[in-house]
């Protein structure tokens, strides 16, 4: 949130605890409370993308996002995912934030890859 | 792998779905195809086919950064539902997600690549 102070040279560093807790309220207000439903999952994980995105574009930092959101009903199976990134280990990162609640699992992953300015 | 280097003029170098796919497919045929699921080895195969994936992607010398997600899924009647969004330039990055099935398990892979300026 001050990191508008740090405008100075080259200070590009992906922050992932703030994603993280950008990430957690978005989690929350789009499924927090709910129960797994099949006919509205295909929203909420629209909505929980999109809702990432604006709120990481909108700190205005110099870098491109993907984000990745899953959501899985709890039935005991097993899930399992895995990811790896070829890219710049100095100003680029990644989180992952893994939600639970009854009956679902969400799990998002953000990956920033700076823009060269 | 077949007629791309070809167009070695300018702007080559930029990201084919169709490659990418190809390449993933034989990734994921290579670690799991012919596997059932199976709970002690899927952290094994989640891992090598992201590796897999991002060695080959490498190897085309492109001017990319990549970043490669991959889950496996046991099946058992559960909804898995995943959805991604990306804040990029469109003109010259791209993604591709390629989804597998057997008998028992799930696997879906999504590359995304950011192209280096």
């Amino acid at each position: 949130m001050t990191m508008e102070e740090y405008n100075s040279g080259d200070e590009v560093v992906f922050s992932a605890d703030e994603a993280s807790i950008s990430v957690k309220e978005c989690i929350e207000g789009v499924i927090g409370g709910t129960d797994y439903n099949q006919s509205k999952v295909n929203q909420w994980t629209a909505s929980i993308v999109e809702h990432s995105l604006t709120h990481l574009v909108k700190q205005g930092r110099p870098f491109k996002y993907i984000v990745n959101c899953s959501i899985m009903q709890k039935s005991g199976a097993g899930l399992h995912t895995a990811n790896s990134c070829y890219w710049d280990t100095a100003t680029d990162g990644s989180c992952t934030v893994r939600w639970e609640n009854r009956t679902m699992y969400c799990v998002v992953s953000v990956f920033a890859v700076a823009v060269a300015l | 792998m077949r007629g791309m280097d070809e167009y070695h003029n300018g702007n080559e170098g930029s990201f084919s779905s169709e490659e990418a796919d190809s390449v993933v497919k034989e990734c994921i045929e290579s670690v799991v195809g012919g596997d059932d699921y199976s709970q002690s080895q899927v952290n094994k195969w989640t891992a090598s086919i992201v590796e897999r994936c991002l060695t080959q992607l490498i190897k085309q010398g492109k001017p990319y950064k990549y970043i490669v997600t991959c889950a496996v899924m046991q099946k058992t009647g559960a909804g898995l539902h995943t959805a991604n969004s990306c804040y990029w330039d469109t003109a010259v990055d791209g993604s591709c997600t390629v989804r597998w099935e057997n008998r028992t398990m799930y696997c879906v892979v999504s590359v995304f690549a950011v192209a280096i300026a």
